[in-house]
């Protein structure tokens, strides 16, 4: 599913050099949750933006869904991208739209036919808890409610993968517990999921196997 | 999914606000200045052609020739005559009074009939040119039979030349106006670019077509053209309403065009292609100056 080899990513600051990441090599197979752990600055967004091709290492390859993530050009970019779900700590939600129009946005712009949207959409919202939201704006959500709102329209493709980085980064223990419930929910339905959270004690909760990053190294696999 | 993409384009029409109405003034007041000088420039030429078609060189004869038919066949024979009729000393007196009208009686205290026998030759259509219409009149003088040749084709030239000059001049304003206007409708899209980042940001993560992600931007600039070209062909249509009857009497007796005409449905499809075209180009631009 993931497979990430001798990874190393330097960014040039004018003449400084920032390493982010210095010989990364791990696997991820189908249907696993793997959480990447680690301080803030640690590389985890950095590894997770390698991972749906923000951006390309320095050094190393990345193979994801069977996609080299090195060559790749940008016109299959958007190819790859169409088959993993990505989440963030700040939702990303458009303040314009209401829930179901930010989701639903994601299947327009795929091409989805109109009449599949509804189903569809409260199919990805009932996964998440959310449907009784469905006409609220981003701004009458609380910041749990959103955070569900962004795994909804993450998942609402049905990607195999899903990317989750920090997505419970500005919640309290309660709301970050629910969201972990509800990717705890969508892993057992088959998706694979990387989470990344600087959050030591969530990580813990997880149960799930851990690579912890420090400086850009891993150093640790375990779970 | 084009029905999405021209929900999105609106919808950034919307964001754009008072940029995309400037735009939307700036490309009908360029239509509309490239619109009018066309239809001015279109109507003179129409009397170009007509005055072009009513050419006539007229040789005055020293005396009525005994045999008119004889004379009538060698001017037939010269080149760039296209036709050529006979004008008896009588037939000119009697279009003399015709013209009199009521003082006609005036002709009748003449002690003899004053006007020469004439011949009015139609030139053919090469010879309907300033330089053409003097060389046949050279050739029509050397005539033994001819006392004088009056004719030339020098003032409709003239107003030849104020159809080009007008036509050129509504090119010149027209393309003035239009670059500004597809400088407003880039800065509209600039705006848009900038309103619509976050939704630019998601289509790109979701692994949007480039298309799915352009378009929308190529399209509201289009409708803004459209929207202009729409606007100057109502305000074009609306001046020619009120100023085409007033004018028409002064231009039939000026100009010898029984009327002024407006655009065909192809000259308005054509102004509102232009206007689609312009503001397809401001967006366009936009596009390809921000996207990353």
């Amino acid at each position: 599913m993931i497979e990430v080899h001798r990874v190393s990513k330097v960014y040039s600051v004018g003449p400084v050099k920032v390493p982010a990441l210095r010989e990364v090599s791990f696997r991820v197979s189908k249907g696993e949750f793997v959480v990447l752990s680690g301080a803030s600055g640690a590389g985890k967004t950095t590894l997770l933006r390698l991972l749906y091709r923000d951006d390309r290492p320095s050094e190393g390859d990345i193979e994801v869904l069977g996609h080299e993530l090195v060559p790749m050009r940008r016109s299959q970019v958007a190819t790859l991208r169409r088959s993993i779900g990505i989440v963030f700590q700040d939702a990303k939600l458009l303040p314009v739209r209401t829930v179901y129009e930010n989701i639903a946005f994601v299947l327009r712009v795929l091409g989805a036919p109109r009449r599949e949207l509804t189903a569809r959409v409260f199919d990805a919202l009932r996964v998440v808890g959310l449907s009784s939201r469905a006409q609220a704006y981003p701004a009458q959500l609380s910041q749990g409610e959103a955070q569900r709102a962004a795994l909804a329209r993450a998942i609402v493709r049905r990607p195999p993968l899903l990317l989750a980085d920090e997505p419970t980064g500005n919640l309290d223990d309660a709301m970050a517990a629910e969201i972990v419930d509800v990717l705890k929910d969508i892993g057992a339905g088959g998706t694979t999921i990387v989470l990344a959270t600087h959050q030591a004690r969530l990580a813990r909760a997880l149960h799930r196997r851990t690579i912890t990053l420090d400086g850009g190294r891993v150093v640790k696999d375990e779970g | 999914m084009l029905g999405f993409l021209v929900g999105e384009a609106l919808r950034d029409l919307r964001r754009a606000g008072r940029v995309a109405i400037s735009a939307i003034v700036l490309i009908t007041l360029s239509l509309a200045a490239l619109g009018g000088f066309w239809l001015v420039s279109s109507n003179l030429g129409r009397a170009v052609a007509q005055w072009r078609d009513r050419v006539r060189i007229v040789v005055y004869l020293k005396r009525e020739p005994s045999a008119p038919e004889a004379v009538l066949g060698r001017v037939r024979a010269i080149p760039g005559v296209s036709g050529v009729t006979y004008i008896a000393k009588a037939d000119a007196l009697r279009a003399l009074k015709q013209v009199l009208g009521k003082d006609a009686s005036v002709v009748d205290h003449l002690p003899a009939n004053p006007l020469p026998a004439s011949l009015e030759v139609t030139p053919s259509a090469t010879a309907a040119t300033p330089e053409g219409a003097r060389d046949l009149v050279g050739r029509l003088a050397a005539l033994p039979e001819a006392d004088e040749v009056a004719g030339s084709a020098d003032w409709i030239e003239r107003l030849s030349q104020w159809q080009r000059l007008l036509a050129t001049i509504g090119l010149g304003v027209g393309a003035v106006l239009a670059v500004a206007a597809i400088l407003t409708v880039t800065t509209a899209t600039t705006l848009i670019l900038h309103a619509r980042r976050h939704e630019t940001e998601i289509m790109r993560l979701v692994g949007a077509p480039e298309s799915a992600i352009r378009l929308p931007l190529l399209l509201q600039g289009m409708m803004q053209g459209l929207a202009g070209a729409v606007l100057a062909s109502i305000a074009l249509m609306a001046g020619y309403s009120l100023v085409a009857p007033r004018l028409e009497p002064l231009v039939n007796l000026t100009l010898g065009i029984p009327d002024l005409e407006f655009f065909s449905p192809f000259g308005i499809l054509t102004l509102l292609g232009a206007g689609t075209l312009l503001g397809g180009l401001g967006g366009w631009l936009a596009r390809a100056r921000r996207e990353p």
